[in-house]
């Protein structure tokens, strides 16, 4: 009983058919007693399904999803991006200048001096290549600095 | 669109990107039930909705600077969204399994557990649990993306174009994926209001 104007019926109920095809389907339905069953079919289906019993989501899910957040790890990019900010990176560029100043003053030790043991310093040194490259590549906005971040899901990706 | 004609839901979701938690919040609370109700009727069971709803709001918040304010934010999330299921179901990390086709008489299921009217209406032939399990059986014999359209078009009221966006499909592909899944339904409740097919066989 299909016929060439059955498939466009459902879009004819929903209202989403252009002005000139849904003229064209309406004097078709008062010559085609087939589309005229199916669309009476369909308007009544979904006149029925806004009867169906409401979904009650859980009030939990809030409270679970919000401690999902807090155990994300924090990104490498985002902890570089705070010793990136002047008020931290001039200070510890500075110190690292006058380490280096020093140690090569001073010849090299057996023992390392005590400021390389400053686990900001020591981060800082450990970054100092990848703060060059978003030097390099004008990275300044977070969603460029997410792309960076997330490379290896991109190279994952077939 | 410019910064100015933002809407409030755009407006939120870039302060999300830029890590306002409370943003994120108000979010939740305006799309919850949207995404919790569109994964129940995508894997047909109340506990494993539960789990992919959790899964997409903290996929959204990680991915929030992926969004550009020129898309409307529920399309957006609707993405986010379908694609999860999408890509669960075919990695087979949920099976889906509406409740009509598969439980045995008697049985309760997250579908049943629904609150709401009972069809006592002398006139209705089929009552409220009657038409969710017939639905429910009709969902499960769809395609994963019939389903998603089918979904999205009847119980969130969205256009074909934002199913288009949210689905990556042209919207000829939608309508046709609609009118299918409608049509599924459709025969399912006229079979049952017949007394031709039980609501708990696959057709």
């Amino acid at each position: 009983m299909s016929c060439g104007f059955e498939e466009d019926l459902t879009a004819y109920v929903d209202g989403e058919l252009p002005p000139a095809r849904r003229e064209e389907v309406t004097a078709h339905l008062d010559t085609c007693a087939g589309c005229r069953s199916t669309h009476a079919l369909l308007r009544n289906t979904v006149a029925r399904l806004a009867e169906l019993p409401a979904y009650e989501p859980s009030s939990a899910t809030r409270r679970a999803v919000m401690a999902k957040l807090d155990a994300l790890p924090v990104p490498w990019w985002e902890r570089l991006r705070k010793w990136l900010r002047p008020v931290v990176l001039v200070p510890s560029l500075g110190l690292a200048a006058a380490v280096g100043v020093a140690l090569l003053l001073a010849g090299p030790g057996p023992d390392a001096p005590p400021e390389l043991e400053d686990p900001a310093v020591m981060e800082l040194a450990a970054n100092l290549e990848v703060a060059e490259d978003y030097e390099v590549l004008g990275l300044d906005s977070a969603e460029d600095l997410e792309v960076v971040a997330n490379l290896h899901e991109l190279e994952a990706t077939p | 669109m410019s910064a100015v004609d933002l809407d409030s839901d755009a407006q939120a979701m870039l302060k999300v990107a830029a890590g306002d938690r409370q943003a994120f919040a108000w979010l939740f609370d305006r799309y919850h039930a949207s995404v919790a109700r569109f994964a129940f009727r995508f894997v047909g069971d109340r506990e494993r909705a539960e789990e992919l709803t959790q899964d997409i709001f903290v996929k959204l918040y990680r991915h929030a600077g992926a969004y550009k304010p020129t898309a409307r934010f529920k399309t957006f999330l609707f993405r986010v969204a379908t694609n999860h299921c999408l890509n669960e179901v075919r990695r087979g990390e949920y099976r889906v399994s509406h409740t009509s086709s598969e439980t045995p008489e008697g049985e309760e299921t997250g579908a049943v557990e629904m609150a709401g009217p009972e069809g006592d209406r002398p006139d209705q032939a089929l009552a409220g649990r009657e038409l969710e399990q017939v639905v429910g059986a009709a969902l499960g014999d769809m395609s994963a993306r019939e389903r998603a359209a089918f979904t999205m078009c009847r119980f969130e009221g969205m256009a074909y174009r934002d199913i288009a966006e949210a689905l990556e499909a042209s919207e000829a592909a939608v309508k046709s994926l609609i009118h299918r899944a409608t049509l599924a339904v459709a025969r399912r409740i006229e079979e049952l209001q017949a007394g031709t097919a039980p609501a708990r066989s696959r057709a």
